[in-house]
């Protein structure tokens, strides 16, 4: 069982222009006195195509963990631009909070984000190149998804006994198509409503 | 009768295997599946009890929910005194579950219920064993032994006081374990079977009583679950699924004699689970009839695959009451409340049901005086402890079970003030952030929180420490306070207090048990390897879908696949690589397989302990001395210092009027034949040979020195007590009190040197020789310049005002004699200065406080190696409660860090340990770097010092310090 446990991730400075960087509030639990630092990062993707494009926005290392309830505030900077496919700028894309201990990715939180102009002019007709500083970024904060993954936590030499990939609540995606203004299909995430755009 | 089924009471559809109402009636679990992993889920009670608490949305109906069961759970058991719940599961895994009073609500983020946890259950404990699916778990009667079974084929004996010792490994099924009841008397435990048995097993030697197998062989193995269960009068056991004439039934079997003659017939299917009413009941006395006198009589309920339930009183030959289409699938569990009036049904079709009897219905229950007197009639007097009230009245037969009195009235009230109800408990949220509040706190969070910059240039922040976990809290003190049962010393596996508790197994008519330590190691290293192939397959099978769902390249899948993908393909991630997906079942196979030698490497360990332990207490008296030189040549700490009695057999009675012997220290005891290892090389040995031949009434003896084929031998006049060697040099100590030190070649370096005292160690290094006496004093020589470096030194300044003793010596190879105290604290005596110097503190409250991990770069993070490593212990605890720190100013911290460096630094140069020395200065350095302003001078003064001392020797220090300062 996993030794720590996050609690919450609260997305700070949302929605935000395009170039703001990125805050989560992360409240986490542990366990056991962990004897090394927790690595988190934030990774932009890019691309819902290619993982090519994805960028590590930043990664930080949080340290001491004693048992007990802790949070903390990851901030990082906005990602690339000119990394960024310019077909990919606008819309919808994912940006992903990981987890490791010793190396082994234990969680995955992902959002969805969302950006738009906010302009109604630039939203109906939008630049070939994209103009970033008229972007809002949106982070749909209501619904992260989360992954958790079974690792050994202890220090010993053991590989990993059990790695399996748990999602949960894998038919529960929101096709990102459907987001603005309609209810969520139900799948199995009844309570939850985008509340946002 | 009134019948309920709380809809709200589900798992989103998922089936529910097991429910289990806690001990106080005030709540109720459940076990299943979950969204993705197995589920356990607290309920409050009071909502099912009560229309008006249903309608009420102030009272919460779901109070705690944990899915840190990786797959589903089979099984949850409330421990009897309600604070602790088992649940066990398909992952192979025990959990055992506490309340943690003082953290507030919170939700299990990211799942899709919105609804806050009220109470926060912790699991404090991970039982790992079982090689596949744990399919039932049972407290023992005063929750001294947890016991689980599993389709390993095996049940396991938790010690429920010491967590995760297995006290045994119930070995005999050649099938599918699927339930387990204990006797309420303790005397046994019965597990049911896929292999078409029952198994009673006795808890005094865990060896089989019972094997029962005639009402079962025409069972087949359909059912998920065989939940038995024994009468509360431990008259009766009553098994799940068995057949009679082909007809499904549940067998009674009787306690005197394990007689088959009567079953519960009426089920349609198998019956999979059997709960007894916790109550013994009597006749309800009718007004105006006459007293008449009725016999005692118990309630049972019966569930089937039939999908139907019935209750039966044992006085009457037809059921009570029986229940058809209650669900749309197979009943799986159980319970009923304490006071015997309700019971909750669950199925597989993922609901729960409530029946809430009236006394009319059932009888009057008896009380538990009267229930007890049951017991004493039947098993006589001295039967296990069954109430608190009669604890006290319970003659006290031996020295644990007074200790346990005292603790239990000491922890009573504590206890009392626990109680555990949903009102009475609003968790609060214990700030350690001096009176801010946790909204004020995350506002400035960004701007407050510490952050740093690693050796490596990387970010490192100090999370910010909101609520402590008592992470003790589960540690052998609470499980402690459960009374000890007759035999139950076996628990802790010490022969001797089983001998001394036959007394008590005597007049309880059990066989007082034969050693089982002999059995237990033996047993359970042995493992089963046809560990449930049906869960690799499901699991196999939940990875596989998992991978074609995300495999798909369709572009919002992909977006959607990128939620659950591993990062080990992205840039700047270095995950561990994963062979996920590509074979999922050769995984799941290989996963098991690598599990094994771990629980048999856990097992052999403790094997070995325990013959420690035997031999230990075998020895005691005649060898313990010696048995306390081999452990000072490993290096462990002593730990019986303390209890040891000074030997005395050794010398002659004049040294006892030696009047300077006031400080004594244990002098090892004369053996016949012993050999040692030289130090400093693996290949170089010792042996003596005491008494090897007797030459005209004295005896002589031999020590004989060896390396790699090379030896030589010499005779000494008086037998040797202790040997002592270098690569240069070897010294032995006589019972004649002398001292003779020879060359690794085997000359004699000086005459015998002669003691006022016997010698109670002795250590060599190099060319130096550290000798301690029995009356505490040290002496060190450098026997190649013929010197003395230390001079019948006293340990008083250092012994005096404790009563530590010495649990560890050394020499380090510059001749620095180091002493460790069982206290703690470890002093070496500085020749120059001609002091003892303190040198390291297991309770120092600097090396708890400090937090210089960010300097310790990659290479040296595994530590130096030396003489301070060694006393201080390589897994040097700093930094442990730096956290607990947390809310203290990062400047004070800092302190702490930069004092207990300093300390360390001038304890390598005091024990003129060069490589030490440069592994602390190097950190010091980077701390002085990364957290203080720099103070080049300051380093640099050390690094001349470096210079001094190290054998490596630094042409510059200067250039070395500074670089080492532009490196970080």
């Amino acid at each position: 069982m996993a030794k720590v446990q996050v609690l919450n991730v609260a997305v700070l400075d949302n929605p935000s222009p395009f170039r703001n960087p990125f805050q989560f509030e992360i409240t986490f639990e542990c366990m056991e006195d962990l004897p090394e630092d927790l690595e988190w990062k934030i990774i932009y993707v890019g691309s819902a195509e290619s993982e090519e494009y994805d960028q590590v926005l930043d990664s930080v290392l949080v340290g001491p963990v004693p048992a007990g309830r802790h949070m903390f505030v990851f901030q990082a900077d906005a990602p690339n631009t000119g990394l960024i496919p310019e077909s990919d700028a606008v819309g919808v894309t994912v940006v992903l909070i990981t987890c490791t201990y010793r190396g082994q990715e234990f969680i995955r939180i992902g959002y969805y984000v969302n950006n738009e102009y906010t302009d109604p002019e630039l939203r109906e007709n939008p630049p070939v190149k994209p103009d970033y500083t008229q972007l809002q970024r949106n982070i749909l904060a209501s619904n992260p998804r989360v992954t958790r993954f079974h690792i050994n936590w202890e220090a010993t030499m053991e590989k990993m006994e059990d790695s399996e990939n748990v999602d949960p609540a894998p038919n529960a995606m929101l096709p990102p198509t459907s987001m603005p203004g309609k209810a969520p299909p139900l799948g199995l995430m009844p309570d939850n409503s985008m509340d946002c755009l | 009768m009134k019948l309920l089924k709380p809809s709200w009471v589900n798992h989103n559809g998922k089936p529910i295997f097991s429910v289990d109402i806690h001990p106080d009636g005030t709540k109720f679990a459940t076990g299943g599946q979950g969204e993705d992993s197995g589920k356990v889920v607290i309920w409050n009670m009071a909502p099912v009890l009560r229309e008006e608490d249903e309608r009420n949305e102030n009272i919460p109906k779901l109070l705690c929910q944990m899915d840190n069961h990786l797959a589903c759970v089979n099984c949850v058991r409330w421990s009897n005194n309600g604070l602790y719940l088992a649940s066990g599961g398909d992952d192979k895994l025990v959990m055992v579950w506490k309340r943690a009073a003082f953290i507030g609500p919170s939700t299990v983020f990211g799942s899709s219920s919105k609804l806050a946890n009220v109470e926060q259950w912790r699991c404090v404990m991970i039982l790992r064993n079982h090689t596949g699916d744990v399919m039932d778990v049972a407290w023992s009667p005063h929750d001294v032994w947890l016991a689980s079974c599993s389709v390993d084929n095996t049940i396991v004996i938790w010690n429920a006081r010491k967590f995760p010792e297995i006290v045994m490994t119930l070995k005999g099924h050649t099938g599918l374990v699927k339930g387990l009841t204990w006797d309420p008397v303790g005397k046994y435990i019965a597990s049911q079977a896929d292999d078409r048995s029952l198994k009673v097993w006795r808890t005094m030697d865990w060896q089989l009583e019972t094997n029962i197998t005639k009402p079962f062989s025409e069972c087949g193995g359909t059912t998920h679950v065989l939940r038995l269960s024994w009468s509360p009068d431990g008259q009766y056991l009553v098994s799940a699924h068995a057949m009679n004439n082909s007809g499904p039934t549940a067998q009674i079997i009787e306690r005197d004699g394990w007689k088959t003659n009567m079953d519960f017939v009426g089920h349609r299917k198998a019956v999979t689970v059997v709960k007894f009413n916790p109550k013994i009941f009597k006749k309800k006395q009718k007004n105006g009839s006459t007293p008449k006198p009725s016999c005692p009589y118990c309630c049972c309920a019966v569930g089937s695959k039939d999908r139907s339930l019935s209750v039966w009183l044992t006085s009457l030959k037809r059921p009570l009451v029986v229940i058809h289409d209650l669900f749309d699938k197979s009943i799986m569990d159980i319970t009923w409340t304490l006071n015997g009036l309700g019971l909750l049904v669950c199925s597989m079709d993922g609901t729960v049901a409530f029946l809430d009897f009236s006394q009319d219905e059932l009888g009057d229950p008896l009380n538990e005086e009267e229930k007890n007197a049951i017991h004493q009639n039947i098993y006589g007097k001295s039967l296990a402890i069954t109430m608190e009230s009669q604890l006290s009245s319970t003659i006290i037969e031996n020295p644990e079970m007074l200790k346990y009195q005292q603790e239990r009235q000491g922890n009573q009230n504590p206890n009392e003030a626990q109680g555990i109800g949903p009102e009475n408990q609003t968790p609060k949220l214990t700030n350690v952030l001096n009176g801010e509040s946790l909204e004020d706190i995350r506002k400035n969070l960004l701007k407050k929180q510490v952050e740093t910059r690693t050796a490596d240039g990387r970010r490192r922040i100090t999370p910010l420490c909101i609520a402590q976990l008592d992470t003790a809290d589960f540690l052998p003190a609470l499980f402690n306070s459960v009374p000890i049962l007759p035999g139950s010393s076996a628990s802790t596996q010490l022969t001797p207090q089983i001998s001394s508790d036959s007394s008590t197994a005597n007049s309880l008519g059990l066989r007082p048990s034969h050693d089982p330590t002999t059995t237990s190691p033996n047993k359970t290293a042995e493992d089963n390897k046809d560990s449930g192939t049906a869960a690799v397959n499901s699991i196999g099978m939940k990875s596989n879908l998992l991978l074609t769902s995300a495999s798909k390249i369709e572009p919002m899948k992909a977006l959607d696949s990128r939620f659950t993908e591993r990062s080990k393909a992205m840039p700047g991630v270095t995950s561990v690589p994963l062979t996920i997906g590509i074979t999922p079942l050769d995984r799941v196979k290989d996963s098991s397989s690598v599990k094994e030698p771990k629980g048999k490497d856990e097992t052999s360990s403790d094997s070995e302990d325990k013959i420690m332990v035997k031999s230990i207490a075998k020895r005691k008296g005649e060898m313990e001395g010696a048995e306390v030189v081999e452990k000072r040549k490993k290096g462990r700490p002593r730990k019986d210092a303390k209890t040891m009695p000074f030997p005395q057999t050794p010398v002659e009675p004049s040294r006892l009027t030696t009047p300077i012997a006031v400080l004594k220290l244990p002098t090892p005891s004369i053996q016949k034949s012993f050999s040692t290892q030289v130090s400093t090389d693996g290949v170089t040995y010792l042996e003596v040979e005491n008494e090897v031949s007797v030459v005209s009434g004295s005896r002589l003896s031999q020590l004989k020195w060896s390396r790699e084929g090379r030896e030589w031998d010499v005779l000494l006049p008086s037998r040797i007590i202790i040997a002592a060697g270098s690569s240069n040099v070897v010294a032995v100590a006589c019972e004649d009190r002398t001292l003779s030190v020879f060359t690794a070649c085997g000359r004699r370096l000086i005459p015998s040197i002669i003691l006022p005292v016997p010698m109670s160690a002795l250590h060599c290094s190099g060319h130096f020789v550290m000798a301690l006496t029995a009356s505490a004093m040290l002496s060190v020589w450098d026997v190649q310049k013929q010197t003395a470096l230390v001079k019948n030194e006293s340990l008083n300044p250092i012994l005096s005002g404790t009563d530590a003793t010495v649990s560890q010596s050394f020499l380090t190879q510059q001749g620095v004699a180091v002493v460790s105290l069982s206290n703690g604290k470890t002093y070496c005596f500085n020749s120059s200065l001609e002091t003892w110097n303190l040198i390291a503190d297991k309770q120092d409250s600097l090396v708890q406080c400090t937090d210089f991990r960010n300097c310790v770069s990659a290479q040296d993070a595994l530590g130096s190696m030396g003489p301070l490593a060694l006393t201080q212990g390589r897994n040097l605890s700093a930094g442990r409660l730096a956290s607990r720190l947390s809310s203290t100013p990062h400047h004070l911290q800092q302190g702490m860090t930069l004092a207990f460096l300093e300390k360390q630094l001038s304890s390598a140069l005091i024990l003129l340990s060069a490589s030490e020395y440069r592994h602390w200065l190097l950190i010091y350095a980077r701390f002085l770097v990364n957290e203080v302003e720099v103070n080049e001078r300051s380093i640099c003064q050390r690094g001349n010092l470096t210079g001094d001392l190290t054998t490596e020797k630094l042409s510059r220090p200067e250039s070395f310090t500074i670089s080492t300062c532009r490196q970080i």
